[in-house]
């Protein structure tokens, strides 16, 4: 039977419980978001006593089901306020799951300020050891040091000094599938919170685990057969399709061409150097470069898609993995920067640091409007990464985010949400993604709202990206759609693919029933995705959001965006509508 | 024919118009321009008459269709084959295999959406 994991800091104490039935057929976000409202105070200060980190593998990561090594981070957020989930691909999530971990549950609060430790969690239980000899230390170097004190067969979960010192951009850091310190629970700042409660690393070990246990094996079978043939045949997510051969940056030339792509801290929705900076660039760089550079690569074994990648450098030596869209974008575009060097390098100092690249990018560009440096200077952007890094009284500032960055600078044009930076997708050029941020649980986020076959979620009808009608039913459909697919530990990117082929919504749904021992069907998912996100707005309300929370940042409802030339006009009334069900 | 006027029957007494197109072409595609750099500009400039639709001018560069993918975007609009060019227009193709976008965000524009 799976348990449930909980840490506390306060004694220095880690014990298995059994799951609680109500929590039987939940995963991932599911089971975060369920604990944090069950347990977290939703008044309580993100970074005091009160407030608990969750990690959740999905319900069938572990298992050889495809694309499903993600976990779920949860809590409140210190960057926003709200309820946060913010998941990751990682061999982490799947090796918890294999030692029979649904869960864990940090809580508590040290007794000693400033003293940081690692959480070894193997087969036979778990014990904290000292991490003195990590702390301020970058994330690349201590990742290697823990493969070679616990062995090359564990998984890491950990914060960089950004989150010792609980800035608000601070990301959770897992490793990826050749153990770089490179997959992120990024959003929320949820490392934040791991520093406040004293912890540092979790290294686990499923040496001689149980593994997952699944009811129906030949339905699971069934199921998962069903998902990768969808995920096989699709032109997004098959081999040498768009996300293996070029990443998401592929992205990046695309919305450029949609009006979209938010440049210069979203003052226009084109930027004239994104082919330098696109999935195109990266896939020719990589071919030309050679050395350690490689497109394909998996995030976490047994992922299909593998649209991750190594950039290197002109030699041919590594620089980073993972020059992604929202990545490239948020230090590229964004920024005004239109070097993958000057990205890549920007990239490995969040990882290094432990932080969010889109806050991290985000922040850098309202410091640009600010005045702290012009847009476009990389070199002046590497600087201003290292006053985080270093937390300077500056660094301080920045690594609290964009928003509170632009209050100390009175720049007005701070693209947020809740506090939250947006990421990659104009909202004044894609409405129906602007309602996703405004009106979702967590502040802007882009991945919150995908879809899945339209028929089962009823999503009909003709929408404009340009005309606010129809968007709140649309985004609300998207939400709950995501909410279930969240929580199933199966990658988001299966979205593409079974948007189009029915089949392999029903592999997902009938994969996890199987493992569960659950009688779900497509039906369900819907039931399953309202009830979630219901969760997560309840705990927003009582932490004290009213729908004035969910409104986009006013400069956008008065200066346009070239190329479209477009205004933010989607009427309140209709991002409230998107609770009324 | 006035700008602005929506495209009707043509009266067999007007006269063929030619403009030019300036078509932005992505990925394999960029192998119908003079430029084919996969970080710079694949651009051409294509001519085409009143009541082109971006079909025909894809046709007249000697692109094979069924290696465009559904990411055609006509004056940073996302739109189908079907649409209706004009003069200085700024069509952006991507081939079959950069099929990513979040297309449930997006509606794509059609023939009967040009009444611009």
């Amino acid at each position: 039977m799976a348990k449930i994991l909980r840490v506390n800091m306060t004694e220095r104490t880690a014990t298995f419980e059994e799951v609680p039935e109500k929590y039987r057929l939940r995963g991932g976000r599911w089971l975060t978001s369920s604990i944090t409202a069950d347990e977290v105070p939703p008044t309580c200060h993100p970074l005091g006593p009160y407030n608990k980190v969750i990690l959740a593998p999905g319900i069938v990561s572990g298992t050889n089901a495809p694309s499903s090594g993600r976990i779920s981070v949860g809590g409140k957020s210190p960057l926003t306020g709200t309820i946060k989930e913010t998941n990751a691909g990682t061999p982490f999530s799947q090796q918890l799951a294999r030692l029979g971990i649904k869960a864990v549950v940090v809580e508590g609060y040290p007794r000693e300020k400033g003293k940081f430790w690692i959480l070894h969690v193997t087969k036979d239980g778990a014990e904290f050891l000292p991490a003195d000899e990590y702390v301020g230390q970058g994330l690349y170097a201590a990742y290697p040091a823990l493969f070679q004190r616990f062995g090359k067969q564990v998984a890491i979960m950990g914060i960089g000094v950004a989150g010792e010192m609980q800035m608000a951009m601070a990301g959770v850091c897992f490793n990826d599938i050749d153990g770089r310190p490179s997959r992120y629970s990024g959003r929320g700042g949820m490392g934040a919170v791991l520093g406040s409660k004293g912890l540092k690393f979790i290294v686990v070990d499923e040496t001689g685990g149980p593994g997952v246990s699944i009811a129906d094996p030949a339905r699971f079978r069934e199921g998962t057969r069903k998902l990768s043939e969808a995920l096989r045949t699709h032109a997004v997510t098959k081999k040498d399709g768009a996300l293996n051969s070029y990443g998401t940056a592929v992205l990046i030339n695309i919305m450029n061409e949609a009006g979209g792509l938010p440049t210069r801290n979203f003052s226009s929705g084109y930027f004239e150097g994104a082919p330098k900076v696109s999935g195109e660039a990266i896939a020719e760089g990589v071919k030309r470069r050679g050395g350690a550079g490689k497109t394909g690569h998996p995030c976490h074994p047994g992922c299909i898609i593998q649209c991750s990648n190594i950039w290197p450098n002109p030699d041919g030596t590594e620089l980073v993995s993972v020059q992604e869209y929202e990545s490239i974008w948020a230090f590229g575009p964004n920024c005004g920067i239109d070097d993958l060097d000057v990205t890549g390098e920007l990239i490995r100092l969040c990882n290094d640091y432990g932080l969010d690249t889109i806050e991290a990018g985000g922040t850098i560009a309202v410091a640009m409007e600010g005045g702290l440096a012009a847009f476009g200077d990389g070199k002046k952007a590497i600087e201003l990464m290292h006053e985080i890094g270093k937390g300077t009284p500056l660094g301080r500032i920045l690594g609290q985010g964009a928003a509170f960055t632009g209050r100390a600078l009175g720049v007005i044009r701070v693209p947020h949400v809740k506090g939250q930076n947006m990421p990659a997708y104009e909202p004044r050029a894609v409405k129906g993604i602007g309602v996703t941020y405004t009106t979702n649980p967590q502040g802007a986020d882009h991945t919150i709202g995908y879809t899945i076959a339209p028929e089962i979620l009823s999503v009909g009808g003709k929408a404009d990206p340009l005309t606010p009608e129809g968007k709140a039913e649309l985004s609300r459909n998207f939400q709950i759609a995501t909410a279930f697919i969240d929580s199933t530990g199966y990658c988001l990117f299966i979205a593409f693919a079974i948007l189009d082929i029915p089949e392999g919504l029903e592999g997902v749904v009938e994969s996890c029933a199987a493992l569960l021992g659950a009688d779900w069907t497509t039906d369900d998912v819907a039931r399953i995705g309202k009830e979630i996100l219901k969760t997560e707005r309840n705990f927003d309300l009582a932490a004290g959001f009213t729908r004035q929370d969910d409104r986009p940042p006013e400069f956008m409802r008065y200066e346009p965006l070239p190329p479209h030339n477009q205004v933010w006009d989607v009427p309140d009334e209709a991002l409230d509508s998107v609770w009324e069900f | 024919m006035q700008r602005g006027a929506r495209p009707t029957s043509c009266s067999p007494l007007q006269l063929p118009e030619e403009y030019m197109v300036e078509v932005h072409l992505y990925g394999k595609l960029r192998r119908f321009a003079a430029e084919q750099d996969p970080a710079g500009l694949s651009i051409v400039h294509v001519p085409a008459r009143e009541g082109d639709t971006v079909r025909q001018v894809l046709e007249r560069l000697g692109i094979p269709l069924e290696e465009v993918g559904s990411n055609i975007f006509l004056n940073w609009q996302y739109s189908a084959l079907s649409r209706r060019v004009r003069d200085g227009d700024r069509l952006a193709i991507f081939p079959d295999d950069m099929q990513l976008l979040y297309r449930w965000y997006f509606v794509k524009a059609e023939e009967q959406d040009d009444s611009r």
